[in-house]
């Protein structure tokens, strides 16, 4: 799964082009269609975090 | 404190001490009646000898005393004091028999001036990381926007590892937080942080920042983060490093270098995270606009298909208005021509049986029967 900030710049990206450009209305939905998508794996990886902080603590042994 | 001062033999040439024994007298009474004690003076004719013991002389406006601090005593001190400085140093008075020189064994210096010796230090460094461009803004990269794994490099039981966890659960909570852990003062500090930024570059941790911290303390407690060598391993890093050293007023060298200068760890870590309910906020914008301009879109979509709809019933009419009126137009020139009006005038048309149109008189020899077509029928005639 791509990282949360390539997620959110495709979806930025796909919003402008949305908004700017005049697409084909297939090419247009196609491309909702992948912002939506976007959108909700985003919104899922933001709220699904909970807790990975101390997993990672216990998980690294002391730097010697 | 050896035999008794016998002056009554002394006095005598025939009791006369050897140099060793007077020397050493003289030693033993000033070790005896002078302890170890704060002197202060100003330092003059500096030498560090190769064996890295430092000779000098302390002076004042009216006398002056040999000096030495021998390698064991002045290694922990960042750098030689420079000539004329004021100094305070501890000491032990002493005479050295090789010489018979009254001396001060130094144990301790410290430079009257803030920070003294350890601003000289700092100064050289600087200017030497300056002249390797470390200092250089341009180095200074962008933290990530959003983290995956952030390291720390901390002690593993100090608070800034606590204050930076608490901050970035609340704020980022899908970074992961990697503890490096290093001795960040002491004795091997200097060592432990360095061995934990080669770490960051060098054991696959796989971060994308990393947070170099301490709490707050003692200003000596910030030498470990003014070391030139732990400097160097800072910049040397792979990976954005936000230094959070835990001291407002002084700026360490580790803070130059670093590719940002936090006050705090918790600021540190405010840093290098986003808020996620502002990012939140952020995505049901993007939400929403991506609903908008899908609509926007299919509108002029379908705004396209009305116009396109009226143009074409448009067409379709006018030309079939067009039609209609040629059609008037060419009736009317047809009635105007048709024969049946000439006959309704009074004239008459012969044909033969065949229906050919009898013109002439040559087609019309006596006996020639024929048909006559006049306006309301026709009749059969013969010519006589």
């Amino acid at each position: 799964m791509p990282g949360f900030g390539e997620q959110l710049e495709r979806l930025e990206a796909i919003v402008r082009q949305l908004e700017a450009e005049d697409l084909d209305l297939d090419e247009a939905l196609k491309l909702f269609e992948e912002g939506v998508e976007r959108l909700r794996a985003a919104r899922e990886q933001l709220t699904q975090a909970e807790g990975k902080v101390k997993k990672a603590l216990k998980g690294e042994g002391p730097g010697r | 404190m050896g035999t008794p001062l016998d002056l009554f033999a002394a006095a005598s040439a025939e009791g006369a001490w050897t140099v060793t024994e007077v020397t050493r007298r003289a030693r033993a009474v000033i070790e005896a009646g002078l302890p170890a004690l704060w002197i202060r003076g100003e330092v003059t004719g500096f030498k560090a000898w190769r064996s890295g013991h430092w000779y000098f002389s302390l002076r004042d406006k009216t006398a002056q005393i040999s000096c030495v601090m021998f390698q064991s005593d002045n290694r922990g001190l960042p750098a030689p004091p420079a000539e004329g400085t004021q100094v305070f140093v501890f000491a032990r008075p002493t005479i050295y028999d090789a010489k018979g020189d009254f001396q001060l064994n130094v144990r301790e210096l410290l430079s009257t001036e803030q920070g003294g010796l350890w601003k000289l230090a700092l100064e050289k460094a600087k200017a030497a990381l300056r002249k390797d461009g470390l200092l250089d803004p341009a180095r200074k990269r962008r933290l990530p926007a959003f983290p995956r794994r952030i390291a720390v490099v901390t002690s593993p039981d100090g608070a800034a590892l606590r204050d930076i966890e608490v901050v970035v659960t609340r704020r980022w909570p899908m970074a992961e937080l990697v503890l490096v852990a290093a001795k960040v003062q002491g004795e091997g500090a200097e060592a432990s942080v360095c061995a934990a930024l080669a770490r960051l570059t060098k054991g696959g941790l796989d971060v994308d920042v990393a947070i170099v911290g301490r709490g707050g303390g003692a200003a000596e407690d910030l030498w470990t983060f003014n070391s030139e060598r732990v400097a160097r391993a800072l910049a040397a890093v792979s990976v954005p490093v936000i230094s959070a050293v835990g001291h407002e007023t002084d700026v360490t060298l580790c803070d130059l270098v670093a590719d940002l200068r936090a006050p705090t760890p918790s600021a540190a870590a405010e840093a290098a995270t986003p808020d996620q309910a502002e990012v939140l906020v952020h995505l049901e914008r993007l939400g929403e606009r991506l609903a908008r301009g899908l609509s926007q879109r299919s509108q002029r979509a379908v705004d396209r298909l009305d116009r396109t709809g009226d143009r074409l019933t448009g067409a379709i009419q006018s030309r079939l208005e067009q039609s209609r009126a040629l059609l008037t137009a060419h009736s009317a020139h047809l009635e105007a021509l048709s024969p049946l009006k000439i006959l309704a005038r009074g004239y008459a048309v012969a044909r033969d049986e065949k229906g050919r149109v009898l013109k002439r008189v040559k087609q019309l020899p006596s006996g020639r029967e024929f048909t006559l077509r006049v306006t309301d029928g026709e009749v059969d005639a013969r010519v006589r």
